[in-house]
């Protein structure tokens, strides 16, 4: 499958899941804030997602996607405000964030600015997809 | 250990039970992602099968919203599981990181409460901060 591919699946599942137009669920719209999904409708998301791809994507991957990995400690101060290297990962997968949010932005509420199309990335990510575009 | 803001925290969830039943009916099968099997066996043994499994789904949602996080880094959706307690109250059992991360923030007992109505399933869950 390709990236391209994955990406139109992703959009067919949030189109599916969500009852919105696929103007509406554009690669720029945010799933939770534009979008209005709520985590059952996440987890409707991921499930179409599996079923038409094949990638398994549990609800916990998309934090740990978002982590990328950095522990706790650096991701977010004691305050569970974004560090620097927090900031500087979320731009990788991220780069629609703005970072006029340094030091204001909240660990729990990156997830609000998670787009169709970083999605769409980290599924084709995990099916591997990179190269079929 | 992360000392709690306060000595109680409150989580509030509703879910449609609509919204349940579609799911269900189309991914039943990964429910085994979300449920328990004894959550699963108990919600497939009653007649408003949808109803409580919206609860249920609440509940978990409403629980972490008590412990003061969201579904994240390793947490599953099964490390919270509503239980029956003896009395016949439903209660809450937390495995996995969700426990961890319960007791990172102090977290001593959580006490759940269920309801439905009107097509909603609602859950109030209440974290008191102890030992």
């Amino acid at each position: 499958m390709s990236t391209t591919d994955v990406h139109k699946a992703v959009q067919e599942a949030v189109v599916g899941a969500l009852g919105v137009t696929e103007d509406e669920a554009g690669p720029d719209a945010t799933l939770m804030d534009d979008l209005g999904a709520e985590s059952i409708d996440l987890l409707d998301i991921l499930f179409r997602i599996e079923r038409s791809t094949g990638v398994k994507i549990a609800a916990s991957d998309l934090g740990d996607y978002i982590q990328g990995g950095i522990p706790d400690d650096r991701f977010s101060d004691d305050n569970e405000i974004i560090t620097q290297e927090g900031m500087d990962h979320l731009k990788t997968i991220m780069p629609q964030i703005d970072e006029g949010l340094l030091g204001t932005l909240d660990a729990e509420h990156v997830i609000m600015h998670f787009t169709v199309q970083n999605l769409g990335d980290m599924v084709a990510q995990r099916a591997g997809a990179g190269a079929g575009a | 250990m992360q000392e709690p803001d306060l000595r109680i925290r409150v989580g509030l969830d509703v879910v449609g039970v609509e919204r349940v039943a579609r799911l269900a009916s189309e991914h039943l099968a990964r429910f085994d992602t979300v449920f328990t099997r004894a959550e699963l066996d108990y919600c497939a043994g009653k007649r408003r099968r949808d109803e409580h499994l919206a609860a249920r789904f609440a509940a978990k949602e409403a629980v972490l919203k008590a412990i003061g996080t969201g579904l994240r880094r390793r947490m599953q959706w099964t490390d919270v599981e509503v239980v029956r307690e003896r009395n016949g109250r439903p209660g809450v059992r937390l495995h996995g990181e969700v426990a961890e991360e319960a007791r990172r923030r102090g977290v001593g007992r959580i006490e759940i409460s269920l309801s439905h109505a009107a097509g909603l399933a609602i859950a109030g869950a209440i974290a008191v901060a102890g030992a």
